[in-house]
């Protein structure tokens, strides 16, 4: 198979160095004799990234985002990678260790030293190591069983031994090496490998023994005729076919282990010493290195086996790119997590295969970034596709029973999130807060000389600041008023515990704790008003008084990602399924306890911004539901109260749009609605702050994404809705029994109308008279009336006339929603229906202004059917001007009595039937405008409503004076155009018999009163006199307006 | 005017500070103050910040300019210009003296940023005597100095017009036909 040998480059100063591949495969990572280990991104990558790990490196090991490497201090240390910051020392040796190596599922890791010794360390806890004596000279390699069983390891004592690790003993001893004294004089460093299934392979002067695993016999050989020089390293291809090997004389060879034949060579350039050799995980590339720091790279090996699993393998890629990108965020820690290690070596089990269908805990959050790099899967494709030609005869059975798998091209799963306390930073930090909240803050260091909680609390007054041994190993916190929460997961001999600091109880015991039951983590802990909450690995979600006694125990949907509570709410997130192409599917409960104990939200999706994650779940202070995703949006419940679940997410503010550059963050630790508060702590390049320096609290206001806010207009929406939706807490409130500020709330409505008024005025400047009307549905009645009042005095008489009758509505809904309120209600409405009849009467009498009112349409409050039609409804109804049922102006008041009556009830039923029945009848009257004489002091009107008074009186004995103008003028209206035109003329020439106008009027009030009781006109007739007054006053008043 | 007194106005500055109580809006007669929530920086004059911290009330958040590096800045730069510079605040001094002596447990480095002001003063009290020197040296009716802080003038200030008050008198008695020199003559 023909391979292609790319340039040697320059990677490290000379010396030994070493070299592997990540698990991606997508970075070639070297060590050298400078101290330094380079990422390449490739062979030409120019500007490798370097982490200094000390004065010089003599081994390294990678895997899953930990970086292992030997240095000369004598230690092994954690870097994580890519990123390089130190993650702590693994272990110590009394001289320099020569090499390291992971086994399969990346949690041990094996060190050999010159001090004779082999540890193997677990990489998440260094303390649980186990020593290997028995070597008597430097030891020069180690390497894993596979299934994690036996450790292998070469010494410059000559020896080659399998440890059994658990016991601690030596299973084997195989005399194959030459003696020395270090591993500086060995004649080969004899790096062993053991392959993913059965062999161990052996390095011995210039062939290669393999040993059969269990039974530890030699069954073969592999030797080259060109091999003059002894093997320094030999290395197994990722599917366990190919051996390589690398010799002192700088050749590279590599047999398939089935035929035993030698099925590429390869010469190294200058003819240096091979010191080490990788595999890329692909199978198609082997990078080397040799003793005078070169790194080279054979391209295009093709390895057949590895076909079948393309896609899981790129599959796997996938998601190890989230972890690599994923490196800034929360949840790396859980890269380590004792859920991974069976699951990986269940696997390893099953399958030779080391690439396939491995199942990774993947980290918990993806990255901003992240995306699927299609072109890669394509790349990979291909590259196999190719290789499945020339190799296809070289199938091993091992490999074959694996069914072929189609590629799958579809949309990809996402990892969940993990579970998290919202307001707390990653649990791998040493340093971090488990909780920052609006009560406290809660600490915790866990470094060489410490390992203790802080508890603060931002108002000393609730309790004094606490410190903590941290013993337990506490991983998550919550704080209240009344206690601190702590929880840590559990750990080979102790359940997951629960430790409630309960400061505030009155009695002497201020702490209790409590075990989980076996097999159950906490994952997600909250405390409430005397009750707290926690979130278990098995689904459950556990109640407990603040006392400590167990409440109720409820199953959960799904995996939590995270609680809050407060007060007597408790808000639930969690998994509710597999989410995609790097969205998570949360979906939300919201539980109310106490009295009104029941479920407000049950389990709804929660809508987060695309391929974002939670980052912060909680409560405002006023105990709105509220959280924020990744991106930084920042959505608040709006609650809408009554039967109808109508509770909606509101994103109320995005905190990335005030961030400087794109990886500053706000880091968000409570909010509150009035006075309306975001408070975050800014982060410069992170997610998350440091604990030192002390981050100071900043507020940011909040910001609705309403559209073009840049204008006035869009401002004052925003700060309307803004307002609308951040004092609805007030309801809320008020509704669950809370006492409120009720100046606040008036407040609150005063700025929204007030708001209003000014959009309302700024609609009429722009000439949008339709908005203003939709503007004045929002309003409140006595605001309506100040718009009517703006409208009439810019000249909008058709707007004013609308918008008087959207003020009728509202009276009108006003009393039929709280009878018992109206006399307060009704005297607004007195007042409302005085001003409209000042500014209508101005309307009727000024000819000059063109169009007559009555001219347009108002169909819609002409009976008491319409005046029940939501006012939505009505807008439209009223804009069709073109209707042919066209009535007068003033018709719109006629309800009024109405209304009244269905009150009072005592006045004859037939009466508003009779009202009722009108307006049909009326005749449009185009008439209005032939009031020409305006100078006059009386009009024609006006003398007609002295005739008639006494007739309207006796109709609706209980009207005011207004009221009876109003009904004056339908009645006028409904004058055929002659008799009106007559009491115009009368008015203008002064002409009026007092004897013939009253015959006249008797006769008009026979003919539309039908039902006019002689006797109750008698009755009013007092009124009569005193009520003339105030009329003739209000058209002098409309006339001297206008 | 004496330094207490400037130091009195310069406590009238704003400062931030982090309550850990908290109290409504309080009305005083140079403005209100407040309201004050555990945890959330507020801006308060000096000498209320001083009282509250010394009652372990709250943590002073020390002002942007009290900052090595923009201190250190602010040094090279006055000693580099030949004239003064602008100061980052009317009462660097007091309020650096003020702050670090009161709360120099919450601000980061404090030995630091007391020397660098220490350092900033002196540079600038350096020049302002030389150039009081050359101003008396060379005579001059006046002279127009910029960027001058009140306790900077206020150190100079008497030593600078009683002597300047006894050169005139000096002078005045050597004038030749000068009443009042006869008349101390006598």
């Amino acid at each position: 198979m023909p391979c292609e040998r790319k340039p040697m480059r320059y990677g490290h100063s000379e010396g030994h160095t070493e070299v592997c591949f990540d698990d991606t495969g997508e970075f070639i990572v070297t060590c050298g004799s400078d101290g330094d280990v380079r990422i390449w991104k490739g062979l030409d990558d120019d500007d490798p990234k370097f982490i200094t790990v000390g004065e010089k490196a003599y081994s390294l090991a990678l895997k899953n985002g930990k970086l292992v490497t030997a240095s000369s201090n004598n230690t092994v240390q954690i870097h994580t990678f890519p990123d390089g910051d130190p993650d702590g020392i693994l272990t110590r040796f009394t001289a320099s260790a020569t090499h390291v190596t992971f086994n399969s599922s990346s949690s041990r890791v094996a060190a050999g030293s010159s001090d004779f010794m082999v540890k193997v360390v677990e990489v998440s806890d260094s303390s649980q190591q186990k020593t290997l004596r028995g070597h008597e000279a430097p030891v020069l390699s180690v390497t894993f069983d596979p299934k994690d069983d036996f450790l292998a390891s070469a010494s410059c004592d000559g020896s080659v031994v399998v440890w059994n690790i658990e016991e601690q003993t030596q299973v084997i001893s195989w005399p194959l090496l030459q003696k020395t004294n270090d591993v500086s004089n060995a004649k080969s460093l004899c790096r062993l490998s053991w392959q993913p299934g059965l062999y161990l392979a052996v390095p011995v002067d210039t062939k290669v023994h393999l040993y059969k695993r269990g039974s530890w016999e030699q069954v073969s050989t592999l030797s080259d005729d060109l091999l003059t020089q002894p093997i320094n390293v030999v290395a197994w291809s990722p599917c366990g076919q190919f051996l390589a090997a690398g010799s002192v004389g700088g050749l590279l060879t590599m047999w398939d282990v089935n035929s035993k034949l030698c099925v590429e060579r390869c010469k190294h350039e200058k003819g240096f010493t091979v010191c080490c050799l990788a595999w890329h995980p692909s199978g198609s590339q082997i990078a080397y290195t040799d003793t005078e720091g070169c790194l080279g790279l054979l391209d295009g090996l093709s390895t057949s086996t590895s076909v079948p699993n393309t896609p899981a393998k790129d599959y796997d890629d996938l998601f190890d790119n989230d972890d690599d990108d994923r490196l800034m965020d929360e949840g790396l820690s859980d890269t380590n997590s004792p859920v991974k290690k069976p699951a990986a070596g269940d696997d390893d089990d099953d399958d030779f295969m080391p690439v396939t269908g491995r199942v990774r805990n993947r980290g918990a959050i993806l990255d901003d970034e992240n995306s699927l790099d299609t072109g890669s899967l394509k790349l990979g494709q291909e590259k196999f596709g190719d290789d499945d030609d020339d190799a296809g005869s070289a199938v091993v059975p091992a490999a074959a029973p694996l069914p072929f798998r189609p590629i799958y091209e579809g949309p990809l799963p996402t990892p969940p999130q993990k579970a998290f306390q919202p307001g707390s930073t990653p649990a791998h930090l040493m340093h971090r807060f488990m909780m920052w909240n609006s009560v406290g803050i809660v600490r915790s260091y866990n470094d060489e000389q410490d390992n203790a909680i802080d508890v603060e609390f931002h108002d000393t007054a609730v309790h004094h600041a606490m410190h903590l041994t941290n013993s337990l190993g506490h991983t998550m916190a919550d704080i209240s008023q009344e206690a601190v929460l702590l929880a840590c997961p559990s750990t080979d001999e102790l359940a997951s515990k629960l430790q409630c600091l309960h400061f505030s109880s009155w009695d002497t015991n201020k702490e209790w704790m409590v075990d989980l039951p076996r097999g159950e983590d906490a994952k997600a802990l909250c405390l409430g008003q005397g009750w707290m909450a926690v979130a278990t690995s098995t689904l459950m979600l556990r109640l407990f008084s603040i006392g400590g006694l167990q409440r109720e125990i409820v199953s959960l949907p799904g995996p939590v990602v995270c609680l809050a509570g407060h007060g007597q709410q408790l808000l639930i997130v969690y998994h509710r399924a597999t989410g995609f192409d790097g969205e998570q599917s949360l979906g939300v409960q919201l539980l109310q306890f106490g009295r009104r104990k029941k479920q407000i939200i049950n389990g709804e999706p929660l809508p987060l911004s695309q391929k974002s994650y939670l980052s912060w779940l909680g409560f405002t202070a006023e105990g709105t539901p509220c959280y924020v995703d990744s991106d930084g949006v920042v959505r608040m419940l709006k609650r809408s109260l009554g039967k109808n679940l109508g509770n909606r997410w509101t994103p109320v503010c995005n905190t990335r749009e005030t961030c400087k550059s794109k990886s500053d963050h706000y880091w968000v630790v409570g909010v509150h609605e009035n006075p309306q508060q975001l408070r975050c702590i800014p982060c410069k390049g992170s997610r998350y702050p440091p604990t030192l320096p002390r981050p100071a609290v900043a507020i940011l206001p909040f910001k609705l994404p309403l559209c073009q806010t840049a204008t006035e207009k869009g401002q004052m929406e925003e700060q309307f809705w803004r307002s609308v939706l951040f004092y609805n807490h007030y309801s809320f409130l008020s509704s669950s029994g809370y006492e409120i500020d009720e100046d606040g709330q008036r407040q609150s409505q005063k700025e929204q109308q007030e708001l209003l008024m000014k959009m309302f005025a700024l609609s009429c400047k722009l000439e949008r008279e339709f908005r203003c009307v939709e503007l004045a549905e929002l309003m409140t009645q006595n605001v309506v009336t100040l718009a009517i009042r703006y409208a009439s005095r810019s000249r909008r008489l058709a707007l004013a006339q609308r918008l008087s009758e959207i003020a009728l509505e509202k009276a009108n809904e006003l009393q039929e929603e709280g009878p018992e309120e109206q006399e307060d209600e009704y005297s607004i409405v007195r007042l409302l229906i005085g001003r409209m009849v000042k500014i209508l009467m101005a309307c009727v009498q000024v000819p000059d202004l063109g169009k007559p009112p009555a001219s347009s349409g108002q169909p819609r409050v002409t009976n008491i059917l319409d005046n029940m039609m939501s006012s939505r409804k009505s807008t439209p109804l009223g804009g069709s001007a073109g209707r042919p049922n066209k009535s007068p102006v003033l018709k719109p008041l006629a309800p009024r009595p109405k209304s009244k009556a269905v009150s009072k009830k005592t006045q004859e039923s037939t009466e508003p039937a009779a009202e009722q029945q009108k307006p049909p009848d009326i005749r449009p009257p185009a008439s209005t405008a032939d009031n020409t004489e305006n100078k006059r002091p009386k009009t024609g009107f006006q003398l007609w409503l002295e005739e008639n008074r006494k007739s309207i009186v006796a109709d609706h004995p209980d009207l005011e004076e207004t009221d009876i103008i109003k009904e004056a003028m339908g009645r006028f209206r409904t004058l055929s155009a002659e008799e009106r035109l007559t009491w115009t003329e009368r008015a203008k020439g002064h002409t009026g018999d007092a004897a013939e106008l009253k015959k006249r009027k008797r006769v008009e009030g026979g003919d539309v009163e039908n039902e006019n009781g002689q006797a109750e006109a008698d009755e009013n007739n007092a009124k009569k006199k005193k009520s003339l007054d105030p009329s003739s006053k209000l058209s002098a008043f409309a006339f001297n307006r206008t | 005017m004496d330094p207490s007194e400037v130091e009195f106005l310069a406590e009238k500055e704003m400062v931030k500070i982090i309550p850990n109580f908290s109290l409504d809006k309080i009305y005083l007669i140079g403005g209100d103050l407040g309201p004050f929530n555990p945890g959330l920086p507020v801006d308060v004059p000096v000498w209320l910040a001083l009282n509250l911290k010394q009652r372990q009330k709250c943590r002073i958040v020390p002002p942007e300019w009290m900052d090595v590096e923009k201190l250190e800045e602010i040094r090279e730069l006055e000693r580099k210009e030949d004239a003064f510079t602008a100061v980052p605040s009317p009462y660097y001094m007091e309020l650096t003296k003020l702050l670090l002596n009161h709360a120099s447990d919450n601000i980061p480095k404090a030995d630091e940023i007391r020397t660098l002001v220490k350092d900033i003063w002196d540079t600038r009290i350096a020049k302002l005597r030389c150039s009081a020197d050359s101003f008396i040296s060379q005579q001059e009716a006046h002279a127009q100095l910029d960027n001058l802080t009140l306790m900077e003038i206020n150190t100079i200030r008497s030593f600078l017009l009683d002597s300047l008050n006894c050169m005139y008198k000096l002078r005045s008695n050597l004038l030749p036909g000068s009443n009042k020199g006869q008349f101390t003559d006598y």
